[in-house]
């Protein structure tokens, strides 16, 4: 293996966790600052892109949370799930609800909007995440 | 054994008769309601109100009488064909249409509202063609099927037009307010036009010319379905028309005009054309037309004698020609031949059959103490009262002669011809069953009685005449008949009659020698234009799905080029161009970098510049997006752009190295000025849109609500994650299942990539 | 300032078109993403561009002040998001045409609508 190579590889497995971390955050601070599901997830895409070709598509995918199209369909699931509970309380479908969990000293706000996005940024990783990984796939076997 | 197979057999044969009740109690409900009722009835229900659709009756005089034919001659044809029909495998389909027919037949007589009646009327073209066409094993009745349901269905298109142009015109669409109001708008310009495409309909319709050949190739329907539409109602429902519309426009002289000419011509050629066929059941075809054409000329002439006449004659029609269609399907039932040339001779095997064809031909030809012979008289008087033209005159001596021969053809050649022992022809004939004698005796009985005792009848085709002619007084009829007249006619008709009777053969091998005068004839464009047709859609559909998607897109977007033009220049007066304000430096460099990106991408070669070229596109819309207050939008960008390089990138690179010849097109980097013009035009038409739209006063409410909103009703502060978040929420739901699907959709692309993904 | 962006946004749909009535394949999806980008341009202009300021409210505002309109961005925002995916989507059935039938000429993609063989229809006029 080529040193420039390994160097990249090196890179590489510090990097993913920090662009997944800076995902997750980018995520979080959505409601209030620029942000949210949709740009969190391209991040990650992008994350996992980059771990696709710096090492090779099936590692990439190795680290994923749930195979693509599982990670597309929870992520619709949970945006669906999100709208739920305004239902029960007689709302019209995904009217978000906010509330705060409290762990002791640690109050955290807590909503059924987070978990929407939360949604919208898993489908977003799985879709293109997906794509990226296919298509790379589909020439990794040209010599 | 021997008496239960009897009672077998007559069980079957009642059975076969159980369709006829439903004509027959109709007949019956008909006729009490006619006693009890005076007529004109009314009723009326709301259909679709939001079209102003009313399902409004209206039976009058003229109603009433088709309703009796309808359902009078529908009992006949049922019980006839319970016989005809009995050794047919698709008789239940038979009567199941012909229930379904006498159904639209009776919407269409008695409707109002002259949509509704178009509906029925469509509804009989369509039941038409699938009785022509019952026997579809058969090319000849496939075809025939087909030609009677193009010519009346275009011809019910264009009733359809005149039918709204109408109602646009008298501002109603139900037939009675229309002929109370017509004197308003006699003058209108768009009057003959309304009125032109009506006739198509009608003439379509009713077989006149140059409509008319669709009918006797109808006759490849089994004899009591054309004896029930092609002769007795259906055929009818055109003329019917045109005298419901009488009572409006008979003033105008382009009704009167097209009427009584378009009438006479299809007479006349009809007549001509009887003398060709060998078949009886064409004969009685063609005939029909001339009689058809008599109606139409008759409707087209003023005066009350004339709307009498045309009330007559209906009736008598039915009453002798249902009969003879009846009398020819005895002699194809019996014999197996329709052929005149074999049949002669034939009262000695059937002469119930041969007593009904000598009455009905008797009232046909119009002699006395017939109902032909009142009618005869009744169209003699109208002709007198409308002082009608001479050459109308000589046509009709023309037409009566015909149809005497016809007659003669139909009763005395046939049955009381020189017997040239048929036996030895391979026929073997037996008289019909009574179901199929019945029918017929039961018709030309009905016609002689009216004959004898005409003020039976009176009082009906009193109320028809007055329904077309509202001048018309119930005191008049029996004052109409001028029997001198009829008898001088009658002597002409009568000469001229055996004269063609006796040339039958030798006029129609004259005729022949001018067969090639066909290829000028309506039913030669016809089929022509079944030719030309599908030629004309197949280079409409080259012209316009060539299969390149270049040109697609050529389409589309000049097209849209259009539309965009368009739009400004309605807008014109309202044009005003924004005003140059000062550039902040970033903005400046993102445009730059967008239009050079642009500019280079169309020109560049190497699709790998390509790419990164368009890249330079992406981010500089990123940069003026983050310059313009969409820090939001500029990082979706910028994160879309990098993944969409990067990743194709590499698929380009890798894919070089195929023997796969990308890229190969010589011509991808040659200038194509026409592209470049259409895409120009595009590009600027969307540039002054922009520029424009930008002057135009701005409704600002919905930014004003989700800024309010946001922070106590979305508990946020980023406007534009909560818009996507909360506020439309369920659109971004759609949107990420869209996504999804999306994925799910190009799945088995990927596992044929070089096998499984 | 406007001015600046519907000329760009012009020659960006100008070259997006240009590329996309190309025979090349890969050249047509190139001008199927440019066409997008100018597109996302036009409908961000549509709601005006009155302020640089994100619309984002203060920490201790209860309504946004003086900011651009939020509702073109979240439009726009999944405009790209779904031109992206469709851009995957025809990338991919390009690839996959390509492999198929060994040419990226979209005047040779002849399966949905071969050359005519009837007698009645015209044969298409081949591009030379």
């Amino acid at each position: 293996m080529r040193s420039d190579a390994l160097l990249a590889q090196v890179f590489m497995r510090s990097l993913y966790p920090l662009l997944l971390l800076a995902s997750l955050w980018i995520l979080l601070r959505g409601h209030n600052a620029p942000g949210g599901g949709f740009i969190a997830g391209l991040l990650a895409v992008a994350a996992s892109a980059a771990y696709a070709l710096v090492f090779d598509v099936a590692s990439s995918r190795r680290r994923l949370p749930l195979a693509p199209v599982s990670l597309a369909a929870s992520g619709v699931l949970l945006a669906l799930l999100s709208g739920l509970p305004a239902l029960l309380g007689g709302l019209p479908f995904l009217t978000h609800l906010w509330g705060t969990l409290t762990f002791g000293p640690v109050e955290l706000p807590v909503s059924t909007g987070m978990l929407f996005d939360l949604g919208v940024y898993l489908c977003v990783w799985g879709v293109f995440g997906g794509y990226c990984l296919a298509l790379l796939r589909s020439i990794e076997e040209i010599p | 054994m021997n008496y239960e197979s009897c009672d077998n057999r007559r069980g079957e044969v009642l059975g076969r008769l159980l369709p006829a009740l439903i004509p027959a109690a109709l007949l019956t409900l008909l006729l009490a309601a006619l006693a009890i009722e005076p007529l004109p009835w009314r009723l009326s229900w709301t259909w679709i109100p939001s079209l102003g659709v009313d399902l409004s009756l209206y039976v009058d005089g003229l109603s009433a009488q088709f309703l009796l034919l309808i359902v009078g001659i529908g009992t006949m044809v049922f019980v006839y064909g319970s016989a005809y029909l009995a050794e047919n495998s698709r008789r239940n389909r038979v009567f199941g249409l012909l229930v379904l027919f006498m159904a639209a037949m009776i919407g269409a007589v008695v409707s109002d509202h002259l949509l509704v009646l178009f509906v029925f009327w469509e509804l009989t073209s369509l039941l038409s063609f699938l009785l022509i066409g019952i026997d579809h094993e058969q090319e000849e009745g496939r075809r025939s099927a087909l030609q009677a349901l193009l010519v009346t269905g275009s011809g019910g298109l264009c009733l359809l037009a005149g039918i709204i142009l109408l109602g646009q015109i008298g501002g109603s669409y139900s037939l009675q307010t229309l002929i109370e109001r017509a004197p308003l708008f006699l003058e209108d310009v768009r009057l003959n036009a309304a009125l032109a495409l009506i006739f198509v309909g009608a003439f379509s319709k009713s077989a006149q010319f140059p409509f008319h050949f669709w009918l006797p190739n109808a006759m490849a329907a089994p004899t009591p379905v054309s004896a029930y539409l092609h002769s007795a109602t259906m055929v009818k429902l055109g003329i019917y028309l045109l005298a419901r519309l009488d009572a409006a426009f008979s003033e105008l002289l382009f009704w009167e005009y097209s009427l009584v000419s378009i009438g006479t011509v299809t007479a006349v050629l009809a007549a001509i054309q009887t003398v060709r066929e060998r078949d009886l059941k064409r004969i009685l075809a063609w005939s029909t037309v001339a009689t058809l054409g008599t109606l139409t000329m008759l409707v087209g002439l003023p005066g009350n004698g004339a709307a009498l006449a045309v009330a007559a004659l209906f009736f008598a029609h039915a009453l002798y020609k249902a009969p003879l269609f009846f009398v020819a399907g005895n002699l194809d039932h019996g014999t197996g031949t329709r052929a005149i040339d074999k049949l002669t001779g034939m009262r000695r095997y059937m002469p119930w059959t041969a007593a009904i064809a000598l009455l009905a031909a008797l009232s046909m030809a119009g002699l006395p103490l017939t109902f032909g012979f009142i009618a005869k008289g009744a169209i003699a008087l109208a002709k007198e009262q409308a002082e009608a033209l001479l050459l109308v005159s000589y046509a009709a001596v023309l037409v009566n002669g015909v149809s005497v021969a016809v007659a003669a053809i139909a009763a005395i050649h046939v049955f009381w011809g020189r017997d040239r022992s048929p036996l030895q022809a391979g026929l073997h004939p037996h008289e019909a069953p009574l179901a199929m004698l019945l029918p017929p005796l039961l018709l030309v009985i009905l016609g002689l009685l009216f004959g004898l005792a005409p003020t039976m009848i009176d009082p009906l085709l009193g109320a028809a005449a007055h329904a077309m002619a509202p001048g018309f007084d119930q005191t008049m009829v029996t004052l109409s008949y001028d029997f001198l007249a009829v008898l001088e006619a009658m002597a002409g008709a009568l000469v001229l009659g055996g004269v063609i009777l006796l040339g039958w053969r030798r006029l129609g091998l004259l005729m022949d020698r001018f067969r090639h005068l066909e290829i000028v004839g309506p039913e030669a464009w016809y089929w022509r234009s079944l030719v030309l047709l599908p030629r004309l859609a197949a280079r409409q559909t080259r012209l316009l799905q060539h299969g390149q998607l270049p040109r697609y897109v050529m389409t589309l977007v000049s097209v849209a080029t259009l539309l965009v033009l368009a739009l400004l220049l309605v807008a014109r007066p309202g044009w005003a161009w924004p005003e140059l304000h000062s550039l902040t430096a970033p903005v400046a460099g993102a445009a730059l970098l967008i239009a050079a990106g642009a500019l280079v991408a169309m020109f560049v070669r190497d699709r790998l510049v390509l790419l990164l070229v368009s890249g330079l596109v992406g981010y500089g819309s990123a940069v003026l997006f983050l310059f313009t207050g969409a820090p939001d939008l500029a990082f979706t960008q910028f994160a879309v752009e990098t993944v969409f390089v990067v990743v194709v990138a590499a698929v380009l690179l890798r894919l070089r190295r195929t023997p796969l010849a990308l890229g190969a097109v010589p011509t991808a980097a040659r200038l194509r000025p026409l592209a470049l013009a259409v895409a120009t035009a595009f590009g600027a038409s969307l540039t002054a849109l922009v520029l424009l739209v930008a002057g135009l006063p701005f409704d600002n409410s919905l930014a004003v609500f989700f800024s309010e909103q946001s922070v106590p009703a979305a508990h946020g502060r980023n406007v534009v994650n909560l818009i996507l978040v909360d506020f439309r929420a369920v659109d971004t739901l759609g949107e990420i299942a869209v996504l999804f699907f999306a994925l799910l959709a190009v799945l088995p692309l990927f596992k044929r990539f070089g096998g499984g993904a | 300032m406007i001015w600046a962006i519907a000329l760009a946004l012009g020659i960006v749909i100008a070259a997006g078109t240009y590329l996309a009535l190309s025979r090349d394949l890969l050249r047509c999806l190139i001008g199927l993403v440019l066409l997008g980008n100018g597109i996302n341009l036009l409908l961000f202009t549509s709601g005006r561009l009155s302020s640089s300021l994100p619309p984002v409210i203060g920490a201790d505002e209860m309504v946004l002040g003086v900011a651009a309109n939020p509702l073109p961005q979240a439009l726009v925002l999944t405009a790209i998001v779904i031109s992206f995916a469709l851009l995957c989507f025809s990338l991919v059935l390009a690839l996959r045409i390509i492999q198929l039938a060994g040419s990226d000429d979209l005047t040779r993609l002849r399966a949905a609508e071969p050359t005519s063989q009837d007698a009645v229809k015209p044969a298409l006029e081949e591009e030379s």
